[in-house]
């Protein structure tokens, strides 16, 4: 079972569609909305992201694949299972 | 503030910014009403209307690189993917912006 | 009570995109000329009383110089606060620190309030503005006493 973790937020649609896309596969997953949480964790994520290169959300782990944006083929194919988006 | 009339301010601000760059509103009314709906609370809450879909590192430089329309500090970016990174715009021929995929730089052959 | 025009200001005097104050019976209005069709809002900003001639106006659009509150000037409702000020990381004098604290505070129960507005309308070649006269503590009459406030 792949490890599944989300930095999210609270305001962006491509994030909730992300979410939306593992729980319609029935994979379990975490997520933090960054801009919900408080400053300590928030430094935490940014770092990570940093250190990805990242600069947008979503931001998707599958076990070690670092995913950035919504891209139902490719979370499809982090987690070796049919089918893109619903 | 009236939340409808602040949404019209910015649809005119951001017209004007937007379409020298070659880009347009999307035409997914429903996702242009949304991002706005999220800039105008992002802007009560912060005095600025940033992107909805990249986190703020309260850092002033670096989170006005996401001020709306952050286009010009992606430029090259969002010229290859035919949209900005939260969608709110498209590149002026887009006709369905369903087409056009969340893509990162590198993921164009950028940085 | 009963709103009587008068004459504010010759209509060439403002430049399309432009702005000019003129004071009319005690009221201080800015006129505003947006692409030939004319507005007229109270000059005192709705957040901190800064006079608006000085700041900018885009389309229907007046932001504030002094903290960037913005209005609509066909309705003069307030459709965005000041923007909070970058005052950089460094530390300031104590005493001035302790004042910039202390305004900080009060300011943030600071309201931006919509403002007042008066009908307009063009008459050979001059703007005229509709002002209530006879209300209680005001001229009688509204003489068309009008002041074009120089720039500041």
């Amino acid at each position: 079972m792949k490890k599944v973790v989300l930095y999210t937020l609270s305001t962006c649609p491509w994030c909730r569609k992300s979410k939306s896309f593992f729980t319609e596969h029935k994979v379990s997953f975490t997520f933090i909305d960054y801009d919900l949480a408080d400053e300590a964790t928030q430094s935490r994520i940014s770092a990570e992201v940093d250190a990805a290169g990242a600069t947008g959300f979503p931001f998707v782990k599958i076990n070690d694949e670092v995913i950035v944006g919504y891209q139902p083929e490719r979370y499809a194919k982090a987690l070796g299972i049919r089918g893109g988006a619903q | 503030m009236n939340a409808e009339s602040r949404k019209s301010a910015l649809r005119y601000f951001f017209e004007k910014v937007v379409e020298p760059l070659g880009f347009k509103f999307t035409p997914d009314a429903e996702l242009k009403e949304f991002l706005l709906d999220q800039e105008v609370i992002l802007e009560a809450k912060h005095g600025t209307p940033f992107c909805p879909c990249q986190p703020l590192r309260h850092e002033r430089v670096r989170d006005m690189k996401m001020v709306c329309p952050c286009i010009p500090f992606h430029r090259a970016h969002f010229d290859a993917i035919k949209r900005c990174w939260c969608g709110l715009f498209v590149h002026k021929d887009v006709l369905d912006p369903n087409t056009l995929p969340q893509l990162e730089p590198k993921d164009v052959g950028l940085e | 009570m009963s709103d009587k025009f008068v004459r504010a200001i010759a209509a060439d005097e403002i430049a399309p995109g432009g702005m000019k104050t003129v004071e009319l019976d005690g009221n201080e209005i800015v006129v505003c000329n947006c692409g030939g069709t004319y507005y007229a809002v109270q000059r005192r900003c709705g957040h901190m009383n800064a006079p608006l001639e000085l700041g900018t106006l885009d389309g229907t659009y007046l932001t504030c110089p002094m903290h960037c509150a913005q209005f609509d000037v066909t309705s003069g409702e307030a459709i965005s606060g000041p923007v909070p000020p970058d005052l950089g990381h460094e530390a300031l004098p104590p005493r001035l620190g302790a004042y910039m604290q202390n305004i900080g505070m009060l300011m943030k129960d600071v309201r931006t309030e919509s403002m007042r507005t008066y009908r307009t309308r063009l008459e050979a070649g001059w703007v005229e503005i509709a002002l209530c006269v006879g209300a209680p503590g005001r001229l009688a009459e509204a003489g068309g006493i009008s002041k074009v406030l120089p720039k500041v």
